[in-house]
């Protein structure tokens, strides 16, 4: 038994293809404003009013109440009401937006306002870079641990790579900015995405029987893994919890769709070629 | 084997109960009814004898149920009698008795702002500060909010990239009381006019009994030190002058007479401090002590100081007022009486005056607290601001609960649907459930006792599996120990927190799903020889965990030393959570697995 299709590897340009892609939605987004993708007000300095309302007003009766102000206006519904999110500079008055709002009808009583300065948020920007890097550079010592093998240990890497630079394209398609939040979801991405990898190259490399059963039984497992972490998402996206844990569980369900194929398809074939090149097959 | 002859799965259930009371279990010193204060108005008639903290139980006899009941009940007149910590005080109030209060803390948990509102500032030192600096800013704002009466506000130092940054977290404190009090640098000074006469063509400055000449010319004077400009600073006998500007008559400058290293007691007894009501405006006084060395100077500028007769009072003052500065703002001036010059007057009084009451106090308050603790060694501006209305949270935890419940029953049914076995899915549920219930009872806070009991109880139970030789690993005994430690520190459970509990239990399914998927499934080999090796599988599937853990932890670690605030949470809980998972709680569904299996 071998791997369900023939002429598997051909199947490597689905992957190659989702990276140009990805690539190219990224490498646009910075010509036209000279930033690979958009930072969230705490990346950048701003200011986000956050508003609970039972019932969630239009956003154009509430860009109208707004207009002497620049604001963008986003929001957010759950279980228990919803939540207004309005978005303006770090130096807007946020004190006048409220009233502005209160005027226009909508109950203010339980709101907050989050301001950072440009300085602060910079300093983020830099150490969530930094983070990232670290991150990413630690992960792969230890995936290197645990092979002891350079090829399938940078493999897995490589697919851990490629999940957050498709991530990030899908988060420019779908509108999430870059935030703390979706940071955070960046960073359980690439701890998920390593996670199946582990997987397959464990029981790739370890396990019985031919390289299709191996893969098949690993193809079952992580895709339980996935659809378990997807279900769990999915329930967690849609309470509107709060834009933290939205914004999570969105980054969240765009990775593990793109680590789906980034795994069961590139690092496999990727994994199998490496294997018969080294006479383990 | 009965599931309950595993040790770990014991151990869980150790966790478990040790979580539910670390959480839950508190002590109620004036019973389970009351509320707690969260703050006294400076009008209110218990200012200063009731404290942040306490626990108001009853009030004229009427038991205080909750925070809403108080609200109503604080509206009273005349004289109340009130129970506060087991003990009786009568207050003579009018309208209202001005204390904020909340509902008594129900668990050991301690919620983040964003969860239960307050406000958080982040300052940065204006000038680049070293950790030391930042310590010692930390201090000084810790005993300016002891003496505003703030007591529940925390300081953290935020290191950035080659910055130090000071974090304040105040639950229930406006942001405008935060800035105002702690954003302020609190150097002070007072300068004095002082006018040299022209004699020809020098003008002749006196300090004390001694007389120094001044030249000018071409809109510069010169003491002897150089040419300076208007603006410019020199120093006489160890007084600061600073050059105004120059008449036919006089050359006028400003003596600096006290400042921050002068002050050394402001008096905030009723005698020497108070609110005066005066015409429109309410005036505010208190008296301060000066330094030996700022009184004599004090003498030596006002010495032969020329005096006016002030129409309006009747009184007489030196032509030389006394300006008070805060942080180079003029805060008040003053008129000297006449009768002070040349007089070593060492308790001098600080006045002002503001259009209500309210604000004279909160400036008097202001004034004296920065007085008493102190100038910053550098200034602070404000970086960023969150300010979060108590009830955001309220509708949360419901929410929560239901998220919680979607995602379980999404993910029994997958399981369920791949594995077709309840005794799977089930056990996966509680595992998953009891995870999140330790790694909340791990961050609550005055659980010692619990956690060293926990501690006890488990070495009793590796104990007892040695004794009955089973198998006992060393990440099982890692886990037995160091878990009830960890148990020991305390962090706030806030959104960021939520997301880390979210990514653990997510790696914590997949894991469980490994493992399940390890044992269950039976090798081709063992298909053909009809034989199953437990441990085997077992193994295989804790290296792919260990594994992930290990790469976890090593994404988590960075977060930690970097000190980006709100990733700080999501960082500590994923960390706690992963070892809690490796060493507690997947060892124990393996047991419940094994057992499961070997029951097949």
């Amino acid at each position: 038994m071998d791997l369900p299709i023939k002429n598997y590897k051909m199947l490597i340009v689905v992957p190659i293809a989702l990276m140009v892609i990805s690539v190219a939605i990224l490498s646009m987004h910075y010509m036209q404003t000279g930033d690979w993708f958009n930072r969230s007000f705490e990346l950048t300095g701003g200011t986000l009013i956050t508003v609970e309302t039972k019932q969630v007003p239009e956003i154009d009766m509430v860009e109208n109440a707004l207009s002497a102000y620049k604001v963008s206006v986003r929001t957010l519904t759950g279980f228990g009401g919803g939540k207004l999110l309005i978005q303006a500079e770090a130096s807007a008055d946020s004190e006048a937006i409220i009233a502005a709002l209160a005027s226009a009808g909508i109950d203010t009583s339980v709101s907050s306002v989050q301001m950072i300065g440009p300085a602060l948020s910079e300093s983020f920007w830099i150490q969530a870079q930094i983070a990232m890097a670290v991150a990413f550079i630690l992960m792969g010592v230890v995936v290197f641990v645990l092979f002891r093998d350079l090829v399938p240990s940078g493999y897995v890497m490589l697919c851990a790579f490629f999940d957050i630079v498709v991530t990030m394209a899908l988060m420019q398609v779908f509108g999430i900015e870059l935030s703390l939040a979706s940071l955070g979801g960046l960073i359980m991405l690439l701890d998920y995405s390593v996670d199946t990898d582990i997987l397959l190259t464990t029981r790739c490399l370890r396990g019985t029987g031919t390289f299709g059963e191996r893969w098949r039984s690993s193809v079952k497992t992580g895709l339980t893994m996935s659809a378990t972490a997807l279900g769990a998402m999915l329930a967690l996206y849609i309470s509107g919890l709060s834009p933290v844990i939205s914004e999570i569980a969105a980054v969240l369900i765009l990775g593990l769709c793109a680590d789906v194929i980034l795994t069961w398809v590139q690092n496999s074939i990727l994994l199998k070629v490496h294997m018969e090149r080294k006479g383990l097959l | 084997m009965s599931v309950m002859k595993n040790w770990h799965i014991w151990m869980l259930l150790v966790f478990v109960v040790a979580s539910f009371l670390a959480i839950g279990m508190r002590d109620y010193p004036y019973g389970r009814e009351g509320v707690k204060i969260a703050y006294v108005a400076k009008e209110s008639p218990a200012f200063g004898i009731l404290k942040q903290g306490m626990t108001i139980t009853a009030l004229d006899g009427k038991a205080v149920l909750d925070a809403n009941a108080w609200k109503s009940m604080s509206l009273a007149n005349g004289t109340v009698k009130l129970t506060a910590d087991g003990k009786n005080y009568d207050f003579t109030v009018n309208t209202t008795l001005g204390i904020d209060a909340v509902d008594m803390d129900r668990t050991n948990v301690e919620l983040g702002l964003d969860l239960q509102g307050g406000t958080r500032i982040v300052l940065r030192p204006k000038t680049n500060a070293t950790p030391e600096t930042v310590q010692q800013i930390i201090s000084i704002l810790q005993t300016r909010a002891n003496l505003y009466g703030l007591k529940e506000i925390n300081f953290y130092p935020v290191t950035g990239i080659g910055e130090s940054y000071v974090q304040i977290e105040a639950a229930g404190v406006g942001s405008d009381v935060v800035d105002d009090l702690l954003s302020k640098q609190g150097t002070f000074y007072s300068l004095i006019n002082k006018s040299a006469p022209i004699k020809g063509n020098t003008a002749s400055l006196r300090i004390g009994d001694s007389y120094y000449n001044i030249t000018f010319g071409n809109g510069t004077i010169n003491a002897g030190s150089g040419e300076i400009q208007p603006g410019g600073k020199f120093t006489l006998q160890d007084v600061e002058f600073r050059y105004v500007s120059a008449t036919n008559k006089t050359v006028e400058l400003l003596a600096k007479v006290f400042d921050n290293d002068d002050i050394e007691l402001v008096y905030t007894d009723p005698q020497q401090s108070g609110i005066t009501p005066q015409g429109k405006v309410f005036f505010f006084h208190f008296t301060v002590l000066v330094s030996r060395q700022g009184s004599e100077r004090f003498a030596a500028l006002t010495k032969g100081m020329d005096a006016y007769l002030d129409m309006a009072s009747g009184e007489e003052y030196l032509t030389g007022k006394l300006y008070l500065y805060l942080d180079d703002e003029q805060v008040s001036d003053l008129n000297v009486g006449s009768s002070l010059r040349g007089q070593v007057i060492s308790t001098p009084s600080i006045q002002g005056s503001r259009e209500t009451r309210d604000a004279a106090t909160k400036e008097m308050l202001s004034m004296q607290t920065v007085l008493r603790s102190g100038a910053l060694p550098v200034g602070l501006e404000t970086v960023s601001v969150d300010v979060i209305s108590p009830r955001l949270g309220s509708t949360f935890f419901e929410s929560t609960a239901y998220a919680a419940a979607l995602a379980a029953i999404i993910v029994v049914a997958l399981v369920l649907i791949r594995y077709r076995s309840l005794k799977v899915a089930i056990p996966l549920i509680f595992i998953s459930f009891s995870e999140v219930l330790i790694i909340v009872g791990v961050a609550a806070s005055n659980d010692s006792k619990i956690w060293i009991s926990a501690l006890a109880i488990n070495a009793l139970i590796v104990g007892l599996a040695y004794w009955k030789k089973e198998h006992v690993d060393t990440s099982g005994v890692m886990g037995a120990f160091l878990v009830p430690l960890v148990g020991l520190i305390a962090w706030t459970i806030d959104l960021a927190a939520i997301a880390g509990v979210v990514a653990i239990i997510g790696t914590g399914v997949n894991h469980q799903i490994i493992i399940a998927d390890e044992t269950i499934v039976k090798t081709e080999e063992e298909k053909k020889k009809k034989t199953y090796f437990f441990k085997d599988h077992i193994k295989r599937a804790f290296f792919i965990i260990f594994g992930s853990a290990a790469t976890t932890l090593a994404a988590m670690a960075p977060l930690i030393i970097l000190g980006i605030g709100m990733i700080r949470g999501f960082a500590i809980t994923a960390l706690v959570g992963t070892l809690i998972g490796i060493l507690v709680t997947r060892p124990a569904y393996a047991g419940i697995i094994e057992t499961v299996m070997s029951k097949k």
